[in-house]
């Protein structure tokens, strides 16, 4: 029971930080540029599915790493610029707008991808014991690349002139222009930035879970309960809820099989929007 | 240095500027002052590109501002302080004022100024800027739009809902600051303070300036101040 308990910890933890990421890209894109972006499950799809190319080319884990959430960083710059610009400043446009990128995003997956799941070997394969059982060493890598990441974009977020640009335009976005801050690029460099970490976080799970052209759609639901109970904008409360969340959703695998723990998670949802309907951490 | 003639402007289908034009010479503090809902506000949104003029020009030290981005406007010499200072408030007053430096980093010479203007500002440096008071949130304000070492400065109703000593100490800090080189154009409800520390002063009605004068003409013309402000002298 023990070493049971740990394996749902540890798992709870290591999918709550992957979890964190792609809900921080949603969250940031919401919070700055009000778009409630229903492609980011496809984008983080791509991530992992890009991520297999390059190790089919190469073997290189970490080389794919690095270069998927790159090129799909590009794929979010064109549609920044070629699509949502036009039409940022409608939200209910810019639903049914990213809800079509979603489906064609798949819908080219699964044309030159295909439909079957592939797996992604563990570039650590190593394991360590933890109680009688033996947990892979990888997942507990993936966690620290994760959790620095986090750590990454509160620097930039808190350090950096553009991270201060960021955090203005959420605030007031007339008095930003006013002061000579280009919001469009903002904005642009947001919306990237967004799609970078919702790749980043595919490549990062896809050792985990298998690699297939629907792996986007049950995360973006994760993902967008976190956001709502985490508090929409909230940033950091988005992270602190993801790790929640799976927390409560790996211990319920003990009990019940995983996909009926979901129940708790979602019951978990339902009571804190009863109390705070602004979320855990929203205003 | 600010010469505006024949702007137009509008909101949706409804015209708010019906041909605005006035000028703010280099050195000058330039009052606007007229009822609730003339253009005023518009009138320095239109400089600072935040409305579009769809007719008229804008000439900014002989370059044309009407159709420059509005991000660029300020890079050209010009800073705003609008009606309900518009502090970021959960950035620090440092971020705040750090902020309005686009292009480079802070001077600490103006920085000094900016305290010598405002002592308070320098105390309150690492609080968050909208746990200030209405006050402080001003001089926060007016130094963010210093910082950058402009030209011009927009002012907007600076001493709105403040106190009426505040209300004197602000308006003798915006004649410092003109003193020291600084042009500005300042709007305000109140012809008094105007009258104290203008060098002219405008008066707006129905979109369009009607009457420009020194404060001892306005002074004078007790016509005009009953007719475009109903003030009782």
């Amino acid at each position: 029971m023990a070493s049971n308990l740990a394996v749902a910890v540890l798992n709870g933890i290591v999918w709550g930080l992957i979890m964190a990421l792609i809900a921080l890209g949603l969250n940031l894109i919401f919070g700055l540029l009000h778009i409630i972006n229903m492609a980011h499950g496809a984008l983080y799809m791509l991530g992992a599915v890009f991520s297999w190319y390059v190790i089919e080319l190469t073997g290189n884990y970490w080389l794919a790493l690095c270069v998927a959430p790159l090129a799909v960083g590009l794929i979010g710059l064109a549609l920044e610029r070629g699509l949502l610009r036009t039409i940022e400043d409608k939200p209910l446009v810019t639903i049914i707008c990213t809800f079509g990128i979603m489906l064609v995003l798949q819908q080219l997956a699964l044309t030159y991808f295909g439909g079957t799941a592939r797996r992604i070997a563990l570039p650590i394969p190593g394991r360590f014991p933890l109680f009688d059982l033996q947990y892979p060493v990888m997942r507990i890598v993936i966690a620290a690349i994760s959790a620095a990441v986090m750590v990454a974009l509160w620097l930039f977020l808190n350090r950096t002139r553009y991270g201060l640009w960021m955090r203005a335009v959420v605030q007031d976005r007339e008095m930003a222009v006013a002061l000579g801050i280009p919001v469009h690029k903002v904005y642009m460099w947001t919306f990237v930035l967004g799609s970078v970490l919702a790749a980043f976080s595919g490549v990062l799970a896809a050792p985990i879970v298998s690699v297939d052209f629907m792996m986007g759609r049950e995360i973006l639901i994760m993902a967008f309960i976190i956001v709502i109970v985490g508090g929409m904008g909230n940033l950091w409360g988005s992270v602190i809820t993801a790790v929640v969340i799976s927390l409560i959703h790996g211990v319920g695998s003990i009990f019940v099989v995983p996909s009926t723990a979901t129940v708790f998670s979602l019951g978990f949802m339902i009571l804190v929007l009863l109390v705070r309907p602004q979320g855990l951490f929203g205003e | 240095m600010l010469k505006m003639s024949g702007i137009c402007c509008y909101y949706g289908k409804g015209q708010v500027l019906h041909g605005t034009t006035l000028e703010v010479r280099e050195g000058e503090l330039v009052g606007l002052v007229g009822r609730n809902g003339v253009g005023k506000t518009t009138t320095l949104k239109a400089v600072m590109g935040m409305i579009p003029a769809r007719a008229g020009s804008i000439a900014f030290r002989g370059e044309e501002l009407a159709g420059v981005p509005a991000y660029r406007v300020p890079r050209r010499g010009i800073s705003y302080v609008p009606q309900g200072r518009h502090l970021f408030p959960k950035l620090t007053v440092k971020e705040n004022l750090e902020i309005a430096c686009v292009a480079g980093e802070i001077d600490p010479a103006k920085l000094e100024e900016i305290y010598g203007y405002f002592p308070r500002v320098k105390e309150r440096l690492g609080q968050k800027a909208g746990t200030l008071s209405g006050g402080e949130q001003q001089m926060v304000a007016i130094g963010r739009a210093l910082i950058a070492k402009p030209d011009l400065v927009l002012l907007d109703e600076p001493t709105e809902g403040l106190m009426p000593l505040l209300v004197q100490a602000i308006a003798e800090t915006v004649q410092a600051i003109n003193r020291r080189g600084t042009s500005i154009l300042l709007v305000e409800q109140n012809l008094k303070t105007l009258k104290e520390i203008c060098h002219r002063i405008y008066i707006m009605e129905k979109g369009a300036v009607v009457y420009e004068g020194t404060p001892s003409e306005i002074e004078a013309a007790m016509d005009v101040q009953e007719r475009y402000l109903s003030v009782k002298v």
